[in-house]
């Protein structure tokens, strides 16, 4: 707690009249919902029942903000926690339980830091760069599918869209580099350029094998035309297209081992030297944001999306909630009373000299776990999309773990090894790749005409 | 073309976002004037030196060059693997004398030199 006292203190008066207030809407702004549903609800319900296309829109653009803000503070948290394993370290361990709280800190820190500009500088690219890289980032989850039908926008150019926005990313680097006048970060920044135009190359071309299998440009198609077991998913077809996507993604979310645009021991911290308070965070927040985003397109493209390794079990609902009536609302208040004296019974009985009270929170306690597991177990079997979105994020977690991984083992390679890596292996590789896919769809056509 | 409304809107939405967040650091953080090092470019604690803006090795400018042309064959091969179904046999051979066209000019900065960083 004492990194949130020091945070505390670094601020100014407005500051400290700020902060509060901020948490004050934080709280009052739940309950002044509840109360203007109470009072002006059905209204309000007709009015968004008749544009249903708008409060979509809204929901899917807030809804990513919002997503973004925890997954990279877990993002930012896990690469702590595990490649302080890796070191043999502990890592963050003071704020929160298990320093869970550490990026929390590390964002109000950034919150209140000097907002500076360096003397020289170009200040309107030098305030637009992170705009830009943070943008690039975001933008990609407008074709990015959580689960069935849980995709922003299908757009059906959705991989062109991609990496259109994706390559948007270099520019943001480019402009902090050049606008920052030093040297370091003209250098990090011309760094990024080069390895961005190599790289990006090698990744379009690893996916056009999947543009011939599925016929489609549309990320949500794909993902979709891998139902059923897991040998579906394309990785089992698509190899080598695989590893190509896997080596240019790190390259073009700038992760180590091929981060030459922030190579901390050659260019200090490359295109973000200059850059301090928040500013510099949205260029990590951004990153952070891009490992999740390339480990998304990994599972989406090549891991069978949201699909479960196994075919789904088809579970019609053994019982229609509503037909129960009055009885339903006898049933939700009764179930929990009922479950927590069954469940607390144990612990009373047990030892004697356990107190009522005691026994009574223990079964509270079970019961809650017991209602949440099966609350999550009925909604995993009953609701696709849930189904969809649990394998989606596990999956993509794995492959988070994957770059944080990699980050702690492999040690960075050199630019010129970096480069010529691009161009005389992965570019070529991923051509055959491309004409491999395509003679072995024309083969099994022709098989197929001829059986 | 809601589609392009989407993309507008995120667009929209995260630079509000950026700018709403900034705008509420500058809000609540200390600013100081400091001295004129302050303001200096971050040059392992000595005053700068030299041209900041320098000239940098021409390799840079020849990977963009390859990379155009190399990017402008990608949007092509994008657009013929959507309808390759179609093309069947004549597709895949036209496709492979074209990239064996664009290859022969990899080769040749290959052979030239182009692909070693210097």
């Amino acid at each position: 707690m004492t990194a949130i006292a020091r945070a505390w203190d670094n601020l100014t008066v407005t500051g400290k009249i700020l902060v509060p207030l901020l948490f004050l809407v934080l709280v009052v702004a739940p309950v002044a919902t509840v109360l203007i549903a109470l009072f002006v609800g059905p209204w309000v319900v007709d009015v968004l029942a008749s544009n249903l296309g708008i409060v979509r829109f809204v929901v899917a653009i807030t809804g990513v903000l919002v997503f973004t803000i925890p997954t990279a503070f877990v993002i930012i948290y896990m690469e702590m926690k595990v490649i302080a394993r890796m070191n043999l370290r502990i890592g963050p361990d003071r704020v929160g339980p298990y320093g869970s709280l550490m990026s929390v800190v590390h964002g109000l820190k950034f919150l209140s830091k000097e907002d500076f500009t360096p003397t020289g500088a170009d200040v309107p690219v030098f305030t637009l760069a992170p705009v830009v890289v943070f943008l690039a980032t975001v933008m990609t989850f407008l074709v990015v599918p959580f689960g069935p039908g849980l995709v922003a926008q299908d757009l059906n150019i959705g991989l062109l869209y991609l990496f259109a926005i994706g390559g948007m990313n270099v520019v943001g680097l480019l402009m902090a580099g050049w606008a920052s006048f030093n040297k370091y970060s003209l250098l990090g920044g011309l760094r990024a350029a080069a390895q961005a135009v190599s790289y990006e190359i090698p990744l379009t071309l690893s996916v056009v094998g999947l543009v011939l299998l599925a016929g489609t440009l549309s990320v949500y198609q794909i993902g979709a035309a891998q139902a059923g077991w897991f040998t579906d998913w394309f990785v089992f077809r698509q190899p080598l297209g695989a590893l190509i996507f896997l080596i240019a993604g790190t390259a073009e979310a700038n992760r180590s081992p091929l981060d030459m645009t922030e190579a901390d021991q050659e260019i200090v911290a490359g295109f973000a030297t200059e850059y301090s308070g928040m500013r510099f965070a949205f260029f990590f927040f951004a990153e952070y944001v891009n490992v999740f985003v390339m480990s998304a397109l990994i599972v989406t493209l090549f891991f069978g999306a949201w699909n479960a390794p196994f075919p789904f079990p088809d579970v019609a609902p053994a019982l229609d909630p509503g037909s129960l009536g009055i009885g339903l609302v006898l049933l939700l208040a009764a179930a929990p009373v009922a479950l927590t004296l069954l469940f607390a019974a144990p612990f009373y009985l047990a030892r004697s000299s356990t107190p009522a009270w005691q026994a009574l929170l223990l079964g509270f306690i079970t019961f809650s776990v017991v209602a949440v597991g099966g609350l999550l177990g009925a909604a995993y079997l009953g609701l696709d999309w849930f189904a969809g979105l649990a394998w989606f994020m596990v999956k993509t977690f794995v492959f988070v773990f994957v770059f944080v991984w990699m980050r702690g083992t492999f040690p960075r390679v050199r630019i010129d090894q970096l480069m010529g890596f691009a161009w005389k292996w992965l570019l070529p590789a991923s051509l055959l790749n491309l004409f491999v896919t395509a003679a072995a769809i024309l083969v099994v056509e022709a098989l197929n005409k001829a059986g | 073309m809601t589609g392009i409304w989407y993309v507008v809107g995120f667009a929209v939405a995260g630079v509000s976002f950026v700018f709403l967040t900034i705008g509420l650091s500058w809000l609540i953080t200390h600013r100081t004037r400091g001295d004129r090092h302050k303001g200096y470019p971050y040059e392992s604690g000595i005053d700068t030196y030299g041209d900041t803006h320098a000239r940098f090795g021409i390799s840079f400018y020849i990977y963009a060059l390859m990379f155009v042309a190399f990017d402008i064959e990608v949007i092509f091969i994008y657009l013929w693997a959507l309808v390759f179904r179609d093309l069947a046999l004549a597709g895949f051979v036209s496709m492979l004398v074209f990239v064996v066209i664009l290859l022969v000019g990899l080769a040749y900065a290959w052979r030239k030199g182009v692909l070693t960083w210097k």
